[in-house]
């Protein structure tokens, strides 16, 4: 018998597996993807400290350790319902029902487009998707390409692609409209692009790092960032002052109209002109899993600093409905050393409900690491996360004690 | 030259222009846009263009999502066969 199905089997999965597993509860993950690890699958990128995370090693490490202790993964499995029943879960998939007392959802993200005219050509992809079929199935995505969409996520992608070979020509921001907003303004996109400074430090040292803790600062650096040439990331281009009108191509991606932006990302009439490429990837960024909640019945909140809906859940990843619990992506956009925490959390969580739990400060203890963990990230996707959480967590306290 | 339209919804080809006339001529929430439209009803359930949706009718009557989702999940959130669905063998 299964104590606790969780849908994903990426860091914040596998190692709220692990913490029920060694508390004595039965397991079952189940994930879509053909291999366990999620996103993890795809990662790698050097740490500040001169390290590297290797996201591939870290998805061999938690499922090993889930494998030791017994418990049963499935991939290629997807699961499309989740109902309640008087005694737990009713959870639809591909392979067949599952009736389980506890259903920890841990299915990450999607990411988000940016739409421009010739996105649907055949060689524009989405940014993870070329992360995927680079470092999962190691397929070669194209031969010179563009990124479109200049932001954490996209800057460390585009290392990765030119890690593997691949020649990234440059990287520039979508063409403003009403879908690609703020993606679209330089001065944004500019601040933002300071807090991955750490990243690549001798790219934003020439910049001077004090010049830039200012606002003031922060606007004349870019009237003074040289327009189409911009700054460089490991030899990268990323013009903050181009940006991408049109794909072009008859059959498939032949090239990208660029022209030049102001500061407010106002397109100059007169500097168009067509770069060559063959794949364009476009990032807009990344927006929490939440369909599976939704149709759970789980209340919602709408924090923009966590990627948008979020189910409701309190510290122990608990939602307020009985017996769905949340970790990972699915809660606010975050790294994945942080998914793998919550997972933490959730699992022994799940434990303790079932009364196996006896030390009970081993959880306030990983509520505790997620924090730290947070503090501590390299890879933070938005600086009003903090502020997010903790809105989550009122919202969830208000919830109970209305109800 | 005029340059090609934007699609928004890739699945029913719902363009940018189409979903801006017609969020401001209806004034609308995303969920009539949708139904007006057809846009997030295709085969990917959304996936794509659902937080699109919000941002065209957040620029047009200026209202910014609730809480609660404006356009719902409804199960199946996966392409299935029929026969998943309780068809007979
Ligand atoms: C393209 C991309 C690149 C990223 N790069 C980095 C990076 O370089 N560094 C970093 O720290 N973070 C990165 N992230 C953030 C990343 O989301 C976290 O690092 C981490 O992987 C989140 O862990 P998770 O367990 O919550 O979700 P995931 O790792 O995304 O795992 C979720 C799993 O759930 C499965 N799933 C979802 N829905 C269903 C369903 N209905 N049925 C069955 N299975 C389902 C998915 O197949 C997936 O394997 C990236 C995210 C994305 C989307």
């Amino acid at each position: 018998m299964t104590d606790v199905l969780i849908v994903g089997a990426g860091p914040a999965g596998l190692s709220a597996g692990i913490a029920c597993a060694q508390h004595g509860l039965q397991v079952k993950i189940v994930d879509e993807f053909p291999r366990p690890g999620g996103r993890l699958l795809g990662q790698l990128h050097e740490e500040p400290d001169g390290t590297w995370w290797n996201g591939m090693e870290e998805a061999k490490r938690l499922l090993e350790q889930a494998e030791k202790l017994g418990v049963d993964i499935d991939c290629g499995v997807s699961v499309y319902d989740a109902a309640k029943t008087k005694e737990g879960w009713s959870v639809s998939s591909s392979h067949g029902n599952f009736e389980v007392p506890k259903l920890l959802l841990a299915t990450g993200a999607a990411e988000m487009a940016l739409p421009l005219p010739g996105w649907t050509l055949p060689g524009v992809m989405s940014i993870g998707g070329a992360q995927v079929m680079t470092n999962v199935h190691r397929v070669r995505v194209g031969e010179r390409g563009i990124v479109v969409g200049v932001n954490i996520l996209s800057v460390a992608i585009a290392r990765e692609l030119q890690l593997s070979g691949i020649h990234v020509d440059r990287m520039v921001l979508p063409a403003q409209n009403p879908v690609t907003r703020d993606a679209g303004n330089p001065e944004k996109v500019f601040q933002s692009m300071l807090r991955v400074a750490h990243l690549a430090p001798s790219t934003f040292m020439k910049l001077g790092s004090k010049l830039l803790k200012s606002k003031t600062m922060q606007k004349l650096a870019l009237q003074f960032l040289p327009g189409i040439g911009g700054i460089r990331m490991w030899g990268i281009p990323i013009q903050l002052k181009a940006a991408a009108l049109e794909i072009i191509g008859d059959k498939q991606v032949e090239g990208v109209k660029i022209v030049k932006i102001n500061a407010k990302g106002a397109p100059i009439p007169g500097t168009e002109k067509v770069i060559p490429a063959d794949f364009v990837c476009i990032a807009g960024g990344l927006y929490p899993l939440v369909e599976l909640a939704a149709v759970a019945g789980c209340p919602f909140a709408y924090l923009p600093e966590l990627g948008g809906h979020v189910p409701l859940h309190n510290e122990r990843m608990q939602t307020p409905v009985e017996g769905l619990y949340v970790a990972g992506n699915i809660t606010g956009i975050e790294g994945a050393k942080v998914a793998a925490a919550q997972g933490t959390v959730a699992g022994l969580s799940i434990a303790d409900e079932f009364g196996k739990l006896p030390e009970k400060n081993l959880l306030s203890t990983a509520i505790e690491t997620v924090e730290v963990v947070r503090q501590n990230a390299t890879i933070q996707f938005h600086p009003c996360i903090a502020q997010g959480r903790a809105t989550v967590k009122n919202m969830s306290a208000q919830h109970k004690s209305d109800a | 030259m005029e340059s090609d339209p934007i699609i928004v919804c890739r699945c029913e080809e719902v363009t940018l222009q189409e979903l801006h006339e017609t969020a401001k001529s209806y004034q609308c929430s995303s969920r009539e846009l949708k139904l007006r439209t057809r846009a997030g009803m295709g085969y990917c359930g959304g996936r794509t263009c659902r937080n699109l949706i919000d941002m065209i009718v957040n620029e047009v009557t200026g209202k910014s999502p609730g809480h609660s989702i404006p356009l719902g999940y409804q199960p199946p959130v996966r392409p299935v066969t029929f026969g998943l669905l309780g068809g007979h063998k």
